[in-house]
């Protein structure tokens, strides 16, 4: 498990931003877009046009995974939109859209005051399967029947396995116990299997409340609860 | 390690080259197109934004039978708007609003990246997706209120729903006191994205 996977409850951060802004800098508006659309586009995507360009699997997962990966001083160096940068253009190198060499030299071009407008053939059918994806998304609401193991009320306790590139289970909660206050209607699916850390396949999901107390001992504040959003493969009966 | 703290002068500079030579690269390449990316930033301008959660709480205040449909079943009592088509797309798949009342303050959070309701409001600000709030505000949340200038009674319940799974969540703040003959468009005017976030009060000018 990395810094990242744990970080609530961190000491020694100073005080937080309060920055309003979405974006920090103009640049930061294109790579949300260049994600936005890469997620639009991605091949597990039901009744998608079949003669994209595009014809890689991106999600929220292969986002997470790789700021997750990620060197933890390096995490903290970077802002937000950088690590989607770095790793975005990684994505793009590696399935072989571009080169790397592509990448720097027009870049530099732009440093160098800025390169003649690009043409592409990309036709319509792109822009109508981003506009598609934006309105009715990809609801990871599977279809599988599967019989809930716990109800409101019932006790668990957080299961703390081993995590190798990504997880939905922050860290602070990892053998912690608390109450399910909801059990989501049907079951869920991730767009990937976690390897150890169990997700992937449709199961149910639940809200589980935490009492500052069982979190953080004499360091919470009174008066106040945490709940998660878990996927059943994080909870064990509370002995 | 001393290399991984020094900061090259043309950071910015750099960053917004490799954005833009990237859009261009997947332009040219057939990825997408000229308009794709201002197609999708016009898209949260103007259709899926904090407008819309502001349009969904000054209903929850003029109309308590709505703000119990909203509570029981958000997706249903949002559809029951006139919106435009995407309030269940993008980041809206599986949406819940919970309510602020005087015994108890909700707060949102997502401690591992930044998981938000963009039909309702929009894109998350900077502040959301920084380390140091995601840190703290999960272990100490009066302490950040505070650095968000607001200021808690001791007695009143905190919740922080972390969004790890597929629930996106979003707060119903509480009506200032004095706008009770308001009219929902006036109110409209009142609900700030962080207040349906949980750390500002609507307050009345």
């Amino acid at each position: 498990m990395k810094l990242q996977h744990s970080l609530g409850g961190l000491e020694n951060v100073g005080p937080v931003s309060t920055e309003r802004n979405v974006f920090v800098c103009e640049w930061e508006k294109r790579i949300f877009g260049i994600h936005m659309a890469m997620m639009s586009l991605s091949n597990h995507l039901p009744d998608r046009p079949d003669n994209l360009e595009f014809d890689s699997e991106w999600t929220w997962a292969d986002l997470r995974k790789g700021a997750e990966a990620m060197n933890p001083f390096e995490y903290f160096k970077y802002r937000y939109y950088e690590k989607w940068l770095g790793g975005i253009s990684g994505f793009i190198i590696s399935e072989g859209y571009i080169t790397a060499e592509e990448l720097e030299d027009r870049a530099s071009k732009y440093l160098e005051g800025g390169p003649p407008a690009v043409a592409g053939q990309a036709g319509p059918e792109v822009d109508g399967q981003i506009l598609k994806y934006m309105q009715f998304g990809d609801s990871p609401k599977s279809d599988v029947e599967k019989t809930p193991r716990f109800a409101e009320k019932d006790r668990v306790r957080i299961r703390d396995n081993h995590v190798t590139d990504h997880t939905k289970l922050p860290g602070h909660l990892r053998n912690k116990i608390g109450t399910v206050v909801d059990v989501s209607d049907g079951t869920y699916s991730y767009f990937q299997h976690t390897g150890p850390d169990g997700i992937g396949d449709a199961m149910p999901v639940y809200t589980v409340m935490f009492e500052q107390d069982e979190l953080w001992g004499e360091l919470g504040e009174p008066n106040t609860r945490v709940y998660a959003d878990l996927f059943e493969a994080y909870l064990d009966v509370a002995e | 390690m001393q290399s991984l703290f020094k900061y090259v002068d043309d950071r910015e500079q750099k960053n917004a080259a490799r954005a833009m030579a990237l859009e261009d690269l997947l332009i040219k390449k057939g990825l997408i197109t000229q308009d794709s990316i201002d197609t999708i930033l016009e898209y949260f301008e103007t259709k899926m934004g904090p407008f819309n959660g502001a349009r969904i709480v000054a209903r929850a205040w003029t109309d308590e039978s709505f703000k119990q449909y909203l509570l029981q079943d958000t997706p249903g009592a949002i559809a029951s708007m006139d919106f435009p088509t995407g309030m269940a797309g993008a980041e809206g798949e599986h949406m819940k609003a919970v309510a602020n009342a005087p015994s108890d303050h909700n707060m949102i959070i997502c401690t591992l990246c930044s998981c938000y309701p963009f039909p309702v409001l929009g894109l998350p600000p900077y502040w959301y997706k920084d380390p140091s709030f995601r840190s703290r505000a999960v272990r100490e949340p009066r302490a950040v209120l505070k650095e968000f200038g607001v200021n808690l009674p001791s007695d009143v319940q905190v919740h922080l729903w972390d969004s790890s799974a597929q629930i996106r969540w979003f707060v119903i703040p509480e009506q200032p006191l004095g706008t009770e003959d308001w009219t929902e468009e006036e109110l409209v005017k009142l609900v700030t994205p962080e207040s349906m976030m949980g750390v500002a009060m609507v307050e009345k000018p």
